[in-house]
This record gives C-alpha cells, structure tokens and sequence, in this order.
C-alpha cells in the first residue's frame, strides 16, 4: 500500500526535505519489519498486524504533515503512546501507519496558580504527578500503568484507575487540547479556560479511541494533593456482606477515593505473588479515604463500624505509609498473579450498578461452574467495575473456546443487569462486537454520524469501536501478560 | 407552510396540542416515540421546531424562527431513583427542584445549582451548559451525566451511556448534547450520576474595596486543604465580595472557618461575616432588560477582570472556576468587551473566552456579536467540523435552526 513515492513523502515530513539521519537525529521513519513489529500489538497481545510505517514525529505541524499524506492517499493510521492499552486500540491497520508520540513527550507549561500543566501527548501519566508534586499537586486519573502509559493514549481512552470515584475520569481533568483532524486540518477544542463557546467538542474527543484524530497538545487539570490519606482492609465471610458494607458507606453519604473488593481466588493469588498478609476470607474489601485529617479520622470511625456490623472478622488499618503500600500492592497484583493458580486467563472489564453485584456474581459462578471453569472477580467496588478473569489451560483442546465464550456471556450479562461492556480499557478491536449487544442500530449508526462529521474517509483508527460482521474463523482473544507487565515495570489493574 | 403544519398536526396520534399567545402551533408529546413521531414529522415537511422547556433561557442564543414549537412539559417525572447506587434517570421537562425535591428523599442530588431551578427544567439547563458556583467541588455536567435519549430530526430515537458510573463504551453523545441548545437533537431523558447532599455547611463572606486583594485571598483558598464546595466573587460600583462555601463534619467547619478567617487576614484586614443564600447572586444580574454576558478565565484572572468590568460600569458573579457572568445597564459596552477579550487573546496563555451575549435590550444583533473573534484557519476548521456535526444530525435545520453560535 505504501509505495516508495509516499515513504518519502513521510520521511520528508518528519526528517525535513533532503534530511539525512545521523546518530544525534536517528530517522522519524520506521520501515524495517523486524522494527515494525515491536509495533503489530499493544497490551492485548493476541492481535497483531504488521503496520506498513512508524513516523515519530517531533512537532504538531511534523503530524500535521503526516496526516495531511494518509489523507491524500486514502491510508489508515492510528496513534500510539507507550502501547499499554488492553482493547487493541492501537493495533494498526495492515498497512497502515502507526504515529508514535515517542518524540513528543515534552510538559510545555505548568501553571500551579490556575492549576493547569500542558502537555504534549507522550508524556507519561506520572510524570505530570512528579512535576507538580513539589507543590503539592498531583493528576488524578491513575491507570494501573500510569508509570508508562502516556498522557494522549489516556485522552483516546478516556482512562480511569482506583480513585475516580472520588476524582473523576480523565475527561473530567482535560480542558482543552490542539487536534490534527482526519482531513489534516488543525483545531483547537476548549482552551485553559471553561465551557468555551460551541459544541463540547473536547468532551467528545476524550474517550474516542483515536478514530475521531489525532490530539498533539493538551491542556491538563491537577488536583490538590488531599491532607490525609487513610486505607482499611476488611474481611468478610460472604461477597454479599462485603456489597453490603459499600452500599451502606455510601448511604452514610460518605464518598471515599477508593473501594475495592477481592474474593478468595484473587487474594489467595495475590498473597501468594506479593505477600501482602492478606486474611484468607470469601470477600476482602480495601476502602481508602482521604480529605482533611478530622474529616478523615471521623468517616474512618464510621466506615469501620459499618464494616463490623456486616460481619466482618478482621479490620485492619493500614498504620504507615508501607502498610498502605502493601495493601495496594496486593490488589495491583491480582491480575498478574493469577498465572500462580492458572496457566492462561482473560480478563474482561463489565460493569454493573453496584447493588447488581451479589447477584451477578452468583451468576457468573453458576455460569463458570456449567462449563467446569473458575471465575477468579477483582473489581473497583465503589462504582461496580468488574474485572473477572476467566481462567483455563490452553494446553486441554478446546478450553480457550469455552473460556472466551464464558468471559463474552459475563459482559452480556452486565449489560442485561444495565451496566457495561467496558468501565475503562476501552472497546478497541476486543470489544467491538459486544458494542452490538449493549447498544441498539439506531445507537451506533448515530454514533457513526460524529465519525462521519470528524472523519469522512474512515482513516483514523478505522475498524474499531464499532462492531462488524466477524469473519469467518476470527479468534478473539485471550488474556496474555504485556512484556512490560512480566518485566515488573507496569501492574494490570 | 402552513399546509404542512397542518397536515403535521393531523397524522399526530396522542401528541396533545394547543396554540400559545402568539398563536404558534405548541406540541406536547408525553413519550420518546411520540416525540420522534412529532421531529419525523416536521423534518419530511420542511417544517422547523423550536425546542422548549420552561423558557427561562430562551434568551441565551438567537431567536428561532420556527412555525411549531415542542414543548418537553410532558416529558417530566423521575423515572428511577436508584439510591443505592447513587443514580436517577429524569424527563427532561422534569424541573430542576421537582427533581432534587424527588432525590433529597434519600439525602442526595444532582451537584449543580443552576440559575431559576424552580422553573427551569432538566432539559434546558443541559441545553444551555448552565451551571453554578457548587462547579468547583462537584464539577459541570459533563460530569454528572452518565446517559441520555435523544431523539434527532429525523425520528431517530439513540440511546449514549448508561446507568453506570463508569463506562467507556462509545461515543459520548451526551456531551455532545450538553450545550447544543438544541440544534442536535431532543433530550428526552437523562441518567445523572448523584452525590449525597453535605449535611453540614457554612458560608463565609468578605467584603473589600480592594479586588486584588479579594483575589489573593481566592487564589490562596484554591490552593488550600479547606473543604470549600463553592466559591464566587461579586464585583459592583459598591465594591468587591468573596463569598465561599465550606462542607464537612460541624468540628471540622469550626477549625477551618478559623482557618479562612487567618487566611483573610493575612493581607490587609477585612470585614468578614457568616451569611446565607448568597450562591444564587446571578440571578439577580437578569432582572430587566439590560445587557448580560458570560465570559470564562483561568481563576487567576478573575480579581482583573472584575475591576475591568467594574470599570465599563457594569456588576458581574464569577464562580472560581472561572466562568463570570456580568450586568451592563448600557447594550453598546459590548464592543468595549470584545476589545477586552482581543486584547487578552494576544497573550501568551489565552485566560478570556469571548462574551457569550445571554440577554440584551432587542437593539442588539446577538447573532453578529456571539461569535468568538475570528482566528485564522484554525477556528475555520473547527467552525466547519461543528457546521458538518449539525448536518450529519439534522440536514436540513429542523431543529432549533440558528439558535446556535454561528447562526447553527
């Protein structure tokens, strides 16, 4: 697809016309397969497509170029931070080009008064935290990856973590950003101020999996860093117990950052990786409040009466920093540990309304127990994101199959309980025939009348988001840990 | 025309209908697909609608030129309060406190507290993007609204979102809705994520002749621990308020109104005092004809920029998020405005969003004055991409037609 008129055509937009590459300016043209193919995949590693070129450009106009020659030609691209996603977001289209914001990766201004920092999309997550924090600031949204993933596949992925219960989503922190149109137009959407005049057009990018363009700068907000921060680990006899309690916390109109439930399997794993001195129970809950420290000692007086009168046996809190730390780093590990009690699992991402969940889980055990496989549940308890992982052994002939339908039968069944495909990996190409089953025709063919408005031509990550007809043969996948995830930098979650 | 509202009105089953004062056609659907039945209708005959909840805001954007009008009136009612999960599914002709009257049965609410809430309705707020001071803790809809139904010209009935918190299925479309004025579709319900009412407040109030100073004392509050969930400074020919809302247990208020209170004095000592109802001070910038506007800032520079109204003559309430809304007795101050906003787009950092004409004596041409200074190619394509998502939603203008920024 990509001729030689056109790799030249590319390489003149991120090189310069007439450029030669020296080893102080390495090529921003990538065409070499075997370099290629660190890009065929991102989190979700069962999927790979080889891309026909890599641009790394330096600059928005460098993109600007890039896009302006897909669009002349009529050739897919698709946008790429560090490649943590696990919908296969940013897996390329065959042949496609892959724009890789490893260049642009500069945090262009702070400006801790008004609480904005501006950045370029390749910044980490967590380097915005550690640019402010001297002032005691930090960005809330707080993937699981947020030590590599970058700011601009957050943005495409509308990205969540543990404490946006309390903080909100990304789309609540981002004010604006400059985007590079499918067409290779530049705009400007939202700004440092709010509610600027027109369509909400930033609320709509956010989230939008790469296929509405290309964002190149964004106008971020941060968050004063909380006073205290407290965290309460619980044991329970019954996960209904344990729902209980967070229905009950929530009814005292308390709202803390974080609420998090394990059961038996996934702390059994978790204790076995990491050692974080879990109790062996049915159901554990880990609460996290924050705020002004009386505050903070009053709703933990409150949350640990609440968490004694549903039965719990053991309340412990966390007395330092490093008991704090322990605790997380127990229910960060779940996913990965889960290779201690399974050889293969999948990991899905549903969601559900909080009170549904007794029930769900039932019915997700009565479903695991049908097909003679166990359902391991990790979830974010306070807004009913669900992460059950479906464990099996691809080595018995025809396990993998039973095990992607049980964990595509747990999805419908959220949705049938009216929540969720996807809380915040997002629906990418994993997802994109379960968008069928929670949204109507009339739905999605409104939704494509946005794409059709932002992208006529269908370039920008094309054949995501929105369902297809499956080919013939088409395996989906299963979960497979990212390298980066087996070599300790990251933590699923 | 009129054949066709005619024929409109007859092939109508259930759509109750009625003429207002100035004789226009009203429709009132009482469900979502007596609604698509009304826009399909309308949309095969050429005929243009213009969208109405209570009215409240009708002002805000330019005048439709519509032969019927479709009333939301019957749309109302909360459809599900799911209190446990801190969700409630609403009409959209519900009116705001009916709504929260429902929600506070179980201690909780919408967070936002926008301008008329007896009268105006759910629809119209999110229509108009409106919102108050309780932004700065809860922030604006785009937070609050998990899920809505639409219905588009053409009797398309879409669903976006859900019931759930937390969901990354899909566009956003609700968020496309907030702020349309209409000219997209019909929000015919809404799903809003609830937060428990605070149980304990107290307001604090300091008066100054010095807005800088008042401005200091902003900043170093939206930089402290305190729990403040609403805060907005008042500017007037008389002087300068910051007026700020704390919430959190009663001991706690007690330390840290005593800790606003060292804050504020600091600096030069000021008068402070505990008041009430003072977070709904905007309103009163709307009484009579004269002109108001909305302009957004970076909180920084909102001590500057109420001087600099105070100086043109007019009052202005800014919320600290940045979002003034100011009073001018004199309609033709608006030039002056614009200059103002010119001149700060020219800096660095833009901190001024060009006025937004909400109100204005009928000499004023709101159409020619709303639109942002022009910016070059960029705010060409971006003017083009909003013009190609009206067209993509409604192609041939039925819905709100010119209400919008742009005459959209």
């Amino acid at each position: 697809m990509l001729d030689g008129a056109i790799l030249e055509e590319l390489r003149a937009a991120v090189d310069g016309a007439g450029a030669t590459k020296t080893a102080a300016r390495p090529s921003g043209l990538i065409i070499a397969e075997s370099q290629l193919q660190t890009y065929e995949c991102d989190g979700l590693t069962n999927f790979r497509v080889l891309p026909g070129a890599v641009v790394l450009p330096r600059n928005a106009e460098q993109v600007q170029a890039v896009v302006r020659i897909c669009a002349q030609h009529g050739i897919p691209f698709v946008a790429r931070g560090s490649g943590t996603g696990l919908s296969g977001g940013a897996l390329p289209a065959e042949g496609g080009i892959v724009i890789s914001f490893a260049r642009m990766n500069r945090i262009l201004e702070i400006d801790i008064a008004n609480q904005r920092v501006v950045v370029e999309p390749g910044v980490i997550n967590q380097h915005v935290t550690d640019a402010v924090a001297a002032h005691g600031y930090f960005y809330a949204p707080d993937p699981s990856s947020q030590s590599v993933c970058t700011i601009g596949g957050n943005v495409a992925e509308n990205a969540g973590g543990a404490h946006c219960l309390k903080y909100g989503f990304t789309t609540t922190h981002v004010l604006g950003m400059d985007v590079v149109l499918p067409s290779g137009e530049m705009v400007t959407l939202g700004g440092a101020a709010p509610d600027a005049p027109g369509y909400d057009l930033t609320g709509v990018f956010v989230g939008s999996e790469g296929t509405l363009g290309v964002a190149t700068k964004i106008v971020l907000r941060i968050v004063k860093r909380p006073e205290t921060v407290q965290v309460l680990l619980a044991a329970f006899d019954t996960i209904h117990a344990a729902a209980q309690t967070v229905s009950d916390i929530i009814a005292a109109g308390m709202l803390p950052a974080a609420m998090e439930m394990m059961d038996r399997l996934s702390a059994q794993a978790s204790e076995a990786a990491v050692h974080p001195k879990y109790p062996v129970c049915e159901a554990l809950l880990l609460i996290e409040l924050d705020g002004p420290a009386a505050e903070v000692r009053a709703q933990m007086e409150e949350t640990r009466a609440l968490c004694a009168k549903n039965g719990a046996w053991e309340i412990r809190q966390a007395e330092s920093a490093e008991e704090r730390a322990l605790i997380w780093k127990g229910r960060k590990a779940a996913f990965a540990a889960m290779g201690r009690i399974s050889p293969n699992y999948i990991v899905q991402d549903g969601v559900i309304p909080r009170t549904a969940l007794p029930e769900v889980l039932e019915e997700v055990g009565r479903m695991a127990a049908e097909v003679k496989l166990r359902v391991a549940n990790v979830f974010h308890a306070g807004d009913g994101n669900l992460h059950p992982m479906v464990l099996y052994d691809q080595a018995i002939a025809g396990q993998e199959e039973i095990a992607l339908d049980l964990s595509y039968r747990i999805l419908h069944l959220c949705v049938d309980h009216g929540g969720s495909i996807t809380g915040e990996h997002g629906v990418g190409k994993e997802k994109q025939q379960a968008m069928g089953y929670m949204f109507s025709e009339p739905d999605l063919e409104t939704m494509q009348r946005v794409r059709h408005a932002f992208d006529p031509q269908n370039l920008a990550n094309p054949d995501k988001v929105f369902p297809r007809t499956k080919l013939c043969g088409e395996k989906t996948g299963p979960y497979t840990p990212h390298p980066l995830e087996t070599a300790g930098i990251a933590e699923y979650f | 025309m009129a054949m066709g509202v005619e024929s409109l009105i007859a092939g109508l089953d259930g759509v109750e209908c009625a003429r207002n004062a100035q004789g226009r056609v009203v429709l009132s659907p009482g469900t979502v697909e007596e609604v698509a039945a009304v826009t399909r209708a309308a949309n095969e005959r050429g005929v243009a609608i213009e969208i109405a909840g209570a009215g409240t805001k009708r002002g805000w954007g330019n005048p439709v030129d519509a032969q019927i009008v479709l009333s939301a009136a019957r749309l109302n009612g909360v459809r599900e309060h799911s209190w446990q999960d801190l969700t409630a599914t609403v009409g959209a002709g519900t009116t705001w406190a009916a709504m929260q009257q429902e929600l506070a049965k179980h201690g909780q609410f919408v967070a936002l507290d926008p301008l008329w809430p007896e009268t105006a309705t759910v629809g119209g707020v999110i229509a108009t993007n409106d919102s108050g001071a309780l932004r700065l803790r809860y922030g604006s809809l785009r937070d609050l609204i998990i899920g809505m139904t639409i219905v588009l010209a053409d009797g398309t009935i879409a669903k976006s979102g859900g019931k759930v918190v937390k969901n990354v299925a899909g566009y956003d479309l609700h968020k496309l809705m907030t702020g349309a004025f209409g000219t997209l579709g019909v929000i015919v319900e809404v799903t809003f994520r609830l937060h428990p009412v605070a149980a304990h407040t107290r307001v604090w109030s300091v008066a100054s002749q010095d807005a800088d100073a008042l401005g200091e004392v902003m900043m170093k509050v939206l930089d402290s621990h305190l729990s403040m969930q609403a805060m907005q400074m008042c500017a007037s020919a008389e002087g300068y308020a910051l007026d700020v809302e704390l919430a959190s247990l009663p001991e706690v208020l007690t330390t840290q109104m005593e800790q606003l209170r060292r804050l504020a004095h600091e600096g030069a000592p000021m008068e402070a005092a505990e008041v009430q109802g003072i977070f709904n001070a905007r309103e009163a910038l709307f009484r009579g004809d004269a002109l108001v506007v909305k302009m957004t800032m970076v909180p920084g520079a909102i001590a500057r920029l109420s001087r600099e109204v105070v100086k043109l003559g007019g009052t202005a309430v800014t919320q600290a998020v940045g979002i003034m809304f100011a009073r001018f007795e004199d309609a033709t101050t608006l030039s002056a405005l614009r200059e103002l906003v010119e001149a700060e787009e020219s800096a660095a950092l833009v901190v001024l969003q060009a006025p937004t004409v909400l109100q204005a004596p009928d000499a004023i041409s709101r159409a020619a004055e709303e639109v942002a200074p022009a910016g070059g190619p960029r705010a060409a394509a971006r003017s083009a991409l909003i013009e190609e998502i009206k067209r993509q939603f409604d192609a041939k203008r039925t819905l709100n037609p010119g209400r919008f920024v742009g005459e959209i």
